[in-house]
């Protein structure tokens, strides 16, 4: 196969198919490669690790159809560094020529068969349109476990419910619950998928684009999304997800209601006294201290120092100390929409509850730190 | 550096006393720990063996000529340092600087701890009295103004065996600053540090036979024998002067166990019951070290020498047996076999002490029964009660806290009782897993740990070598 295009349009394109390659070698001699596919003059770039497949198409002046599968990163390295302009690439099972302005490279290729195979084609689909879901993905997957010790953990958990989509994560230190009307055409009733939370940071970053919609297929063991000429196949997790509805408190004798962003802030200012710790310690909690008319936020170390800040507030409810992971409460308050966060509260070692005062779709729950 | 005080304590015949603190029967008989399987050396043998000339470090074969009476014991080293753990715990008790040299040897700077607990001898008296209480094992302490006094004071405080019974020895022995001269030259050479039995043939020509014959040399001649670095050392140790500080412990920064395999094994079944095995090990020995583990690590090594490591850190510190397989596993399910695996290992890493953690963050308890909603709402939610029913015999622990504590206890006493192999994971085992069912709970499990104790079987599987690995 031999073809001609922009750099600048061939190297976005290697460099969204790469963010499906873990970049990890997964075994001796592993196969770490982007295929590049040639079909009259449309090139089809894709990365994959088998549980997450990302392709896109380029535009190019193309002569011979083929397959060819080169070692990733390399290869975007390569076209990255080469001069603007035209690119000019040939290549067949044994070699890979990349030239550009007055430079030549010359790869060896993997065997196009080891790729991984796509999924056998998936059934019908839907179009959703994307301004509620880009935000809502941003609220759930921060509450998604990044430890594959339980894999369902770090899934997204959707469900049909009241005529929506319920999407649900946690990491087993919080929750999140957030309701998407409308799209209910997605799933049938009662049916319940997980889908890995990797893949659905990657089509949130897709939708920050200017798509305004996004096209779901929906298989058995597989669920693809199409974002203009990208698409996205993640292979959905298997298991049960843990039952979370039993995690909610009925009600709340505390209720603590403060303006987001002054909360936001000064949590940010707080906590930089518990910067990110070495790996042998666990973070310093952030304490918050609740009174009537005041939330007390501070951070205490032995070895930096301390930082204390006071926010105005209304509070209802016996005073008392709550202490939390500084990152999980912050990820909490950031994930709420609207002007006013309400904070519900039972006691030091009990869920805590955060919303916006005003809407009901979402819902951060977290557990606190006990402080020994 | 003067008003040093240094203290150096040294347990006696460690492992074949422990050995007959667990089986009273052995008591008044020479006992020999290690070269039961008539090669190797041996570990430790007891007073009544040395009086046969049995010594530590002695090939087997001779030790058996020297006293075939006597009981061969194969070592139990998890027994060892569960009693060194325990003597640890005495000396911080007495002291602040802790170095710890082996599983039955430390130095003690108690330069700080006089005020405190009263002269040298004082103290030195009150560890042996508390090493007594708290191990009932007899230990010899020696003190002195630096680590080469407090040393030699330490073996001269030792009992000496007799064919009559080993025959006490002071117990203490301190040297005041005044007296070490007068303590040390009488002493043969070879008794000093760096002293082996080649130096010691150049000293023999230079008609050196005591400390104090060293001494009398003058700097530039023993230079001259046995070269720059060694003579001057000698030379000071000599006359008395040890500056080398006593190093505090720092806790390990990983506690790991790795097997190596005779040909490699590309079974992922047996090696996942490895895995699991090896994961309860090491999750066993960092609770015995008192401390709980953030990062779980495990580590592959193919034939061609390549070697992969996966690793894994929690927000929350695990220490459960069963948190640490489920942990592992995944981890090794993440890599290809290849051709197969030449070594297999998991560590843990990011330790934290128990109780010095900046708090405990608390997790949901995601295993609870569906519709089991807890009462009042939102009780059940923190997982810090008493042990609740595991749900599913199967299902692994959210985070391995207290809801295993109580279960790991029971682990914990059951092997030290009947071995490392007593107890181990299910998943660690060949055939059919036992099936416990929802219903039953804790009780049911330990019941079934305890008859497991009973079932006589060897730790490890013929053919692996394994290694338990701290690093520092």
């Amino acid at each position: 196969m031999k073809l001609r295009c922009e750099r600048d349009s061939l190297l976005e394109a290697l460099a969204l198919a790469g963010r499906a390659t873990s970049g990890r070698p997964v075994g001796p001699g592993a196969l770490v490669g982007t295929r590049l596919g040639l079909t009259g003059d449309r090139l089809e770039v894709t990365g994959s690790d088998q549980d997450l497949t990302i392709s896109t198409e380029v535009s190019v002046a193309g002569s011979g159809d083929g397959v060819v599968v080169a070692p990733g990163r390399l290869l975007t390295d390569i076209v990255r560094s080469l001069e603007p302009g035209a690119v000019v690439i040939q290549g067949d099972d044994d070699e890979l020529h990349v030239s550009g302005g007055r430079s030549e490279f010359m790869l060896r290729v993997y065997r196009a068969g080891d790729f991984p195979q796509p999924p056998p084609p998936l059934g019908g689909s839907v179009k959703l349109v994307t301004a509620g879901l880009a935000e809502a993905l941003r609220q759930v997957i921060r509450a998604a476990s990044s430890e594959n010790y339980r894999p369902v953990l770090t899934g997204v958990l959707m469900a049909a419910e009241a005529g929506g989509i319920r999407m649900v994560t946690t990491d087993s230190y919080r929750l999140a619950v957030k309701d998407l009307p409308g799209a209910h055409d997605v799933l049938r009733e009662d049916q319940r998928v997980l889908v890995p939370s990797r893949a659905l940071s990657e089509l949130q970053r897709l939708l920050s684009g200017d798509a305004e919609a996004v096209e779901v297929h929906l298989g058995a063991h597989d669920v693809r999304f199409d974002v203009g000429q990208v698409r996205l196949i993640a292979r959905l997790i298997e298991g049960e997800f843990p039952p979370y509805r039993q995690l909610i408190p009925f009600n709340y004798p505390n209720k603590l209601e403060i303006p987001r962003q002054s909360f936001l802030d000064a949590v940010q200012r707080v906590r930089l006294m518990a910067r990110e710790p070495a790996a042998r310690e666990a973070p310093t909690p952030l304490r918050v201290m609740l009174r009537s008319d005041t939330v007390q936020l501070s951070v205490i170390t032995n070895e930096v120092g301390q930082a204390v800040e006071e926010v105005d507030a209304k509070y209802e409810g016996e005073e008392m100390t709550i202490a939390f992971n500084p990152q999980f409460l912050a990820d909490g308050i950031e994930a709420v929409a609207g002007d006013e966060v309400l904070l519900e509260a039972q006691d030091p070692v009990k869920p805590v509850t955060l919303k916006s005062a005003d809407r009901a779709d979402y819902l951060y729950l977290l557990m606190p730190v006990k402080v020994v | 550096m003067s008003g040093r005080l240094v203290l150096h304590l040294d347990m006696d015949a460690f492992f074949a006393s422990v050995e007959k603190n667990e089986d009273p029967s052995l008591a008044g008989r020479p006992v020999v720990v290690g070269g039961t399987g008539g090669r190797g050396v041996v570990a430790s043998a007891s007073y009544e063996a040395r009086a046969y000339g049995v010594r530590s470090a002695m090939p087997a074969g001779q030790a058996r000529r020297l006293c075939p009476q006597a009981v061969f014991l194969p070592p139990r080293f998890e027994l060892y340092r569960r009693a060194s753990a325990r003597l640890h715990a005495v000396l911080h008790e007495v002291a602040p600087l802790v170095e710890g040299i082996g599983l039955d040897e430390a130095f003690l700077d108690v330069s700080a701890a006089t005020t405190l607990f009263g002269p040298v001898g004082a103290i030195a008296a009150r560890l042996h009295r508390r090493v007594a209480e708290e191990l009932s094992l007899t230990c010899s302490v020696g003190g002195g103004p630096n680590k080469l006094v407090a040393k030699l004071a330490s073996e001269a405080a030792k009992p000496r065996p007799s064919l009559g019974g080993p025959l006490p020895g002071p117990g203490t022995v301190i040297v005041a600053p005044e007296e070490v001269l007068g303590f040390l030259w009488p002493l043969p050479v070879g008794a000093l540090w760096g002293v082996g039995p080649a130096s010691r043939e150049r000293l023999r020509k230079l008609g050196v036979a005591t400390v104090g014959d060293l001494a009398a040399l003058p700097e530039g001649s023993l230079v001259g024998a046995l070269g720059k670095a060694a003579g001057k050392l000698l030379h000071e140790l000599a006359w008395g002067r040890d500056e080398r500080p006593v190093v505090a412990d720092r806790a390990p920064k990983s506690i790991g166990h790795e097997e190596t395999y005779p040909k490699d094994l590309g079974d992922r079944a047996e090696l996942e019951r490895r895995l699991a095995f090896m994961a309860d090990q090491v999750a066993g020995r960092v609770r015995a070290a008192g401390m709980l583990a953030r990062t779980v690590t495990v580590k592959l090594r193919y034939g061609d020498f390549t070697t992969l490591t996966r690793s894994h850190t929690f927000t929350a510190p695990i220490d459960s047996g069963p948190a640490f397989v489920a942990a592992a596993k995944p981890l090794l399910a993440s890599l290809s076999l290849g051709e197969g695996a030449r070594l297999l290992g998991v560590s843990a890493s990011g330790l934290l002490e128990r109780g010095h953690g900046p708090g405990e963050q608390l997790q949901f308890d995601l295993d609870a029964a569906p519709g089991r909603r807890p009462s009042p709402p939102g009780q059940g939610t923190s997982k810090g009660r008493a042990p609740t029913p595991c749900a599913g015999g199967s299902s692994p622990p959210s985070g391995g806290g207290p809801r295993w504590g109580e279960a790991m206890e029971a682990v914990d006493e059951v092997r030290a009782r009947f071995g490392e192999g007593a107890v181990r994971p299910a998943s660690a085992t060949t055939g059919p897993r036992p099936v416990v069912p929802a219903a039953h709970g804790l009780a049911r499990r330990r019941a079934q740990d305890g008859n497991r104790a009973k079932v006589p079987g060897g730790s490890t599987r013929g053919g692996s070598s394994g290694a338990g690995i701290i690093s520092k």
